[in-house]
């Protein structure tokens, strides 16, 4: 696959993963939570082309998930994109190319994008307990959310990456 | 091109990038900290929440179509056992029922509204939620009307039954309220019989609490709870909702309760956005006697005058969005 196509692969993604945020998420609430389809996929591309993946894709769908929301803008921004990194460089480090291993290092990294999230609106003067954080937010919505890039991980690895992972170094594309 | 996605396979510049980034994260979050409301990332919520309006009329469709379907299959399964050689004109029975039903809900819905209008002398306009909060940290609605209809930032909201939240940011033609069960809520109230005051907020649990009431308030679960009007935040003398249980928190100076929410956000569909209000409800200072109840919570006996059948006679009135009100 071409790294052009690939990269219209990926933006058209991203901006299926926007809309579906929006029009899905709202209708899918269990309990006031709600998955994140854009954090969900931004860090399944980081983990699916760990060579590739850049930081541009997960800073602007951060900054729209801030923008779209009430919180302070630039907390997801900052979280997407220094997630995402992180997932990359953890599986590559790794070295292990299984689904079990994908999702373990996506629920990590999920359940660490909504804490961190949480403990921001805290220091913003949310009244919130960290416990209340941790149980009502954080994990409820990291769970939700690796249903949703478990389902978003299997269609990326068969689209982008064949069945079996590619850790050749390649062109920077996002 | 604007967004240049090919980064021309340079590690040096994706760092650059990444540090970028990072920095210009941190300086965005800290200057929406110490900017107020009219600040120029506060404008630019606003206006992005006013770009994908018509998106959250799309996502209205969907959570209307997850019901129905959430409906549709429970009604296959009952027929499947009792109507298997009258399915089809079943179905368009259950149809025509399901609309019927839609609009004497509708039909009730504003109603109620009409009802709380008159009871508080509201002078307001009537809104249709057009959309939902796409996160779980907050609460919001998005309701069809904005600045073009005399909709601005910080009027109060209501429900059928009471105050639901404020209205934080607007467009012309949309706006977006603040629940009052978000965690990041807080309404100056008062409960009805003792005039003991607090605050009430949400959480992230979804419950409301009425927070800062004296250790030795008398306080009893039942006890109506309105909105005080300290601070200009909220119009004075509106039904918030009653207090359930009381939070006995040991260790603490002051108390907190449990307040009943008046609506979920999933369950609102119209509400009236408050411009002014002259609330009788304040001046039953002392009524302790549950007089003020009946006279706090309207739409229960206009329910039961309604449950005797003339909610289906004005099905036209549900075209319009709220604007009788």
């Amino acid at each position: 696959m071409t790294n052009e196509r690939k990269t219209i692969i990926v933006i058209v993604g991203a901006l299926l993963s926007v809309v579906l945020q929006i029009v899905v998420a709202p209708a899918i609430t269990l309990f006031s939570v709600q998955p994140n389809f854009m954090l969900a996929y931004a860090l399944t591309v980081s983990i699916v082309c760990p060579h590739e993946a850049g930081p541009v894709l997960p800073f602007v769908l951060g900054l729209l998930y801030d923008l779209m929301g009430t919180g302070p803008v630039g907390a997801m921004a900052l979280l997407f994109t220094l997630a995402s990194f992180i997932a990359s460089r953890v599986f590559i480090v790794v070295e292990n190319d299984t689904l079990f291993m994908s999702l373990a290092i996506l629920a990590g990294m999920l359940f660490g994008v909504e804490m961190c999230y949480g403990l921001i609106l805290m220091l913003m003067q949310l009244p919130v307990s960290l416990a209340d954080v941790f149980l009502y937010r954080a994990l409820p919505c990291a769970l939700y959310d690796c249903i949703v890039g478990l389902i978003i991980m299997v269609i990326m690895m068969h689209v982008l990456a064949g069945p079996k992972q590619d850790r050749e170094m390649h062109i920077s594309q996002l | 091109m604007a967004l240049n996605f090919q980064q021309s396979g340079s590690v040096f510049v994706r760092r650059v990038l990444l540090i970028v980034f990072l920095v210009a994260s941190l300086v965005m979050m800290l200057l929406y900290a110490r900017e107020g409301e009219s600040g120029v990332l506060h404008k630019a919520q606003a206006a992005f929440s006013g770009i994908t309006a018509p998106l959250d009329y799309a996502g209205a469709v969907v959570s209307n179509a997850t019901e129905n379907a959430a409906d549709g299959i429970e009604n296959i399964t009952a027929s499947d056992e009792t109507l298997s050689g009258l399915r089809d004109y079943n179905a368009e029975l259950v149809e025509q029922y399901a609309k019927a039903e839609e609009y004497a809900q509708e039909n009730e819905r504003l109603r109620q509204l009409l009802d709380l209008k008159d009871t508080y002398h509201l002078e307001g306009v009537g809104a249709r939620v057009i959309g939902r909060s796409s996160q779980a940290w907050s609460q919001t609605i998005t309701l069809d009307k904005g600045e073009a209809d005399g909709v601005d930032t910080g009027l109060t909201v209501m429900g059928t039954s009471g105050v639901v939240g404020q209205v934080i940011s607007t467009t012309s033609h949309t706006s977006v309220v603040r629940l009052l069960t978000d965690p990041q809520s807080g309404a100056a109230a008062m409960i009805q019989s003792s005039r003991v005051e607090g605050i009430v907020r949400g959480s992230l649990e979804g419950l409301l609490y009425l927070e800062g009431l004296p250790i030795d308030a008398e306080i009893n679960p039942g006890d109506i709870v309105l909105t005080s009007g300290l601070g200009g935040s909220y119009a004075k003398g509106l039904l918030i909702g009653t207090i359930v249980t009381i939070d006995e928190r040991s260790g603490h100076a002051t108390r907190r309760a449990v307040v009943s929410a008046n609506s979920e956000a999933q369950a609102l569909e119209e509400v009236l956005v408050v411009f002014s209000a002259d609330s009788p409800m304040l001046q039953d200072k002392g009524d302790q006697d549950g007089d003020g109840a009946d006279k706090a919570l309207p739409n229960d006996s206009q329910n039961a005058e309604n449950s005797s059948g003339d909610g289906t006679n004005s099905v036209e009135n549900t075209e319009g969005t709220g604007e009788a009100v």
